[in-house]
């Protein structure tokens, strides 16, 4: 079936779990522009055919136009499934960049790996548009996430995070498991990564 | 009876007063912005002030902090100095969220890029930018001259295909802020809606409430 | 095309209905079955939405209600609407019906809102009272919308308990998956 292929792609997507970023399927995506090129090549086939038959190329509806128009369809439909593949993960890349950080290093290395090259140069950019909008303005929108409630929260360290990290108000011992009163929107962006809990009661 | 009344007024203009503030003004703002599903006018004069308050409101933190006033009191300034700056934090991002969806269909038409900041366009311009080069590299160079396009599905397409759109039909949960008549909505809505209660939750289509909505007379919750 | 990148509106388009051709097509191997790249006129085929369409737009072929919308399935969900395991016919039934209607049979726009509004009320009461573990035998009859909406009642549910209950307001992003047990 024509297009399939592009199909499989977008359902590749669609089956990962809801948000979630997964391997850049090259196989499969260089395949569908394979098919591309294929469905091209067919319709300049057919078009060269009327021209030699010599009828009119823009009026006709033959067999050869309907078939032209078919590899037309098929070809649009194929791409249509490429940039919604690109698309789609495009937004989930500028999700990252917003709710985890916007350097590609604050990323775990599990969901670097899933990027393709030009997805990394594109996460790099956007961060960089993001970051320099947030200069203009001197304000910072990567914190603040949920309303807040109160300024200061206790947190539990999760992974060792070293010794003297500088906070906005103090620096802190944050080794593992250890516990800290801090300032909530110092603890936020690590909450987000994974690295410290909140705790509550 | 008549002490009633004078409490009555009071009340009222005391709900006035509250309901003016510029923090109440930005989360009036931010709510409509969060509910609207296309992006709305920037509130240049609103925020500068809000920008100016926070401001204001840091330097009086510090200088209780450093004057040792009540540990208390210090708190509940920083509190609501956080609220203001989480209002205004949200509604920023909210705005950049909606333009890096929209992008191609907010950059097509002079009508809806006046509506961002100076600061929204530039960002806007460069995400068009980066966001195109990325589809261009990966997908559009490796098709066809004729399907390169990232607006036209091929050079035989009449119109810009491709663009996505904010979807107007959508719901939302509204109230008027007055009495809305027929007269106030777009004469070719007529037969979907005729009137609006003051005050009364609604579930409306944005596209018929649409033109009353950016008058200010309705609210989005 | 305002939902050109939506990926639930392209799988939907990947539906097949049953059309018969007008006019003769050459140079076209769309199927496996067919064996010369041929298609006479007159020939019934099963073809993708997304073509379908586009061929129906220029009178080169017309469309058929597929088996999914067909009598029986009428009837069934005319007897017991909520029961009817619709994902099964078609994942995305109202979605696909919504399409088809026009270019094929306008009674579909009927059935689908008959059916929607009895579903719906199925769908909203079992999401509200069933415990998740009960619900899946239920879920897997419903279509993708109906899913979407599913999950939809539970999330605000849940969303409300977790704020009446109180507790932590800070999460790691969701984005970055299920959480790996940290090893102790």
């Amino acid at each position: 079936m024509y297009a399939r292929k592009g199909y499989e792609l977008v359902k590749d997507f669609a089956s990962g779990e809801k948000g979630q970023l997964q391997h850049f399927n090259e196989e499969l995506f260089n395949q569908v522009v394979d098919q591309c090129t294929q469905h091209y090549t067919e319709l300049e086939a057919l078009i060269r055919k009327m021209q030699e038959e010599s009828v009119d190329v823009r009026e006709t509806r033959n067999a050869d136009h309907y078939g032209a128009l078919i590899h037309h369809l098929s070809l649009i439909r194929n791409k249509r499934c490429l940039m919604a593949y690109v698309y789609n993960r495009a937004e989930i890349i500028r999700n990252l960049a917003w709710n985890v950080g916007l350097e590609l290093l604050e990323l775990p290395e599990e969901i670097q790996e899933k990027f393709s090259d030009s997805e990394k140069t594109y996460f790099g950019k956007h961060s960089a548009a993001l970051q320099s909008y947030m200069a203009d303005l001197d304000i910072d929108l990567n914190v603040d996430m949920v309303p807040p409630k109160d300024p200061y929260i206790k947190v539990r360290v999760l992974h060792d995070m070293g010794e003297g990290i500088l906070l906005s108000d103090k620096t802190a011992n944050l080794a593992r498991h250890s516990m800290h009163f801090l300032k909530r929107t110092d603890a936020e962006q690590y909450i987000a990564r994974g690295l410290m809990e909140e705790l509550t009661g | 009876m008549a002490s009633g009344n004078g409490s009555v007024s009071m009340m009222d203009d005391y709900e006035t007063l509250i309901s003016t503030t510029d923090v109440e003004l930005l989360k009036r703002a931010w709510r409509n912005e969060k509910a609207a599903p296309e992006i709305l006018q920037y509130e240049t004069a609103l925020i500068q002030r809000i920008k100016e308050q926070i401001q204001l409101a840091e330097q009086n933190v510090e200088i209780f902090e450093s004057n040792g006033i009540g540990s208390l009191t210090v708190s509940l300034y920083q509190m609501d100095l956080d609220r203001s700056q989480f209002l205004l934090r949200s509604y920023l991002r909210i705005r950049l969220q909606k333009i890096e969806k929209y992008l191609f269909h907010i950059l097509k038409t002079d009508d809806q890029l006046n509506r961002l900041s100076r600061q929204e366009q530039v960002f806007a311009r460069r995400c068009t930018d980066d966001l195109g080069s990325h589809l261009d590299e990966t997908v559009l160079s490796r098709l066809p001259d004729n399907y390169q396009s990232v607006l036209k599905q091929s050079v035989t397409s009449e119109e810009d295909d491709m663009v996505p759109a904010p979807r107007l039909d959508t719901f939302v949960v509204c109230k008027a802020r007055q009495y809305l008549s027929g007269l106030d909505f777009e004469p070719e809505y007529s037969t979907e809606i005729a009137e609006l209660e003051s005050d009364l939750l609604t579930f409306a289509c944005y596209k018929f409430i649409k033109k009353p909505f950016e008058k200010g007379m309705i609210d989005l919750v | 095309m305002a939902n050109y990148y939506d990926i639930d509106d392209i799988l939907v388009e990947e539906e097949f209905v049953p059309l018969v051709f007008h006019k003769a097509v050459n140079g076209v191997k769309v199927d496996e079955s067919i064996e010369k790249s041929y298609i006479a006129q007159g020939s019934k085929l099963e073809l993708p939405f997304w073509l379908a369409h586009e061929l129906h737009l220029r009178q080169a072929v017309s469309i058929s209600a597929p088996a999914c919308f067909n009598q029986k399935t009428r009837l069934e969900i005319q007897a017991d609407a909520a029961c009817v395991d619709l994902r099964s016919r078609c994942l995305y039934f109202y979605k696909f019906g919504c399409k088809l209607a026009p270019l094929c049979d306008k009674t579909i726009g009927f059935l689908l809102a008959y059916a929607f509004g009895l579903r719906y009320k199925e769908v909203l009461h079992k999401a509200h009272t069933v415990a998740f573990t009960a619900a899946s035998k239920f879920l897997s009859r419903l279509t993708k919308e109906e899913t979407n909406l599913y999950e939809a009642a539970q999330s605000s549910m849940m969303s409300f308990k977790k704020w009446r209950m109180g507790g932590p307001r800070l999460h790691r992003a969701a984005i970055l998956g299920r959480k790996r047990k940290v090893d102790e």
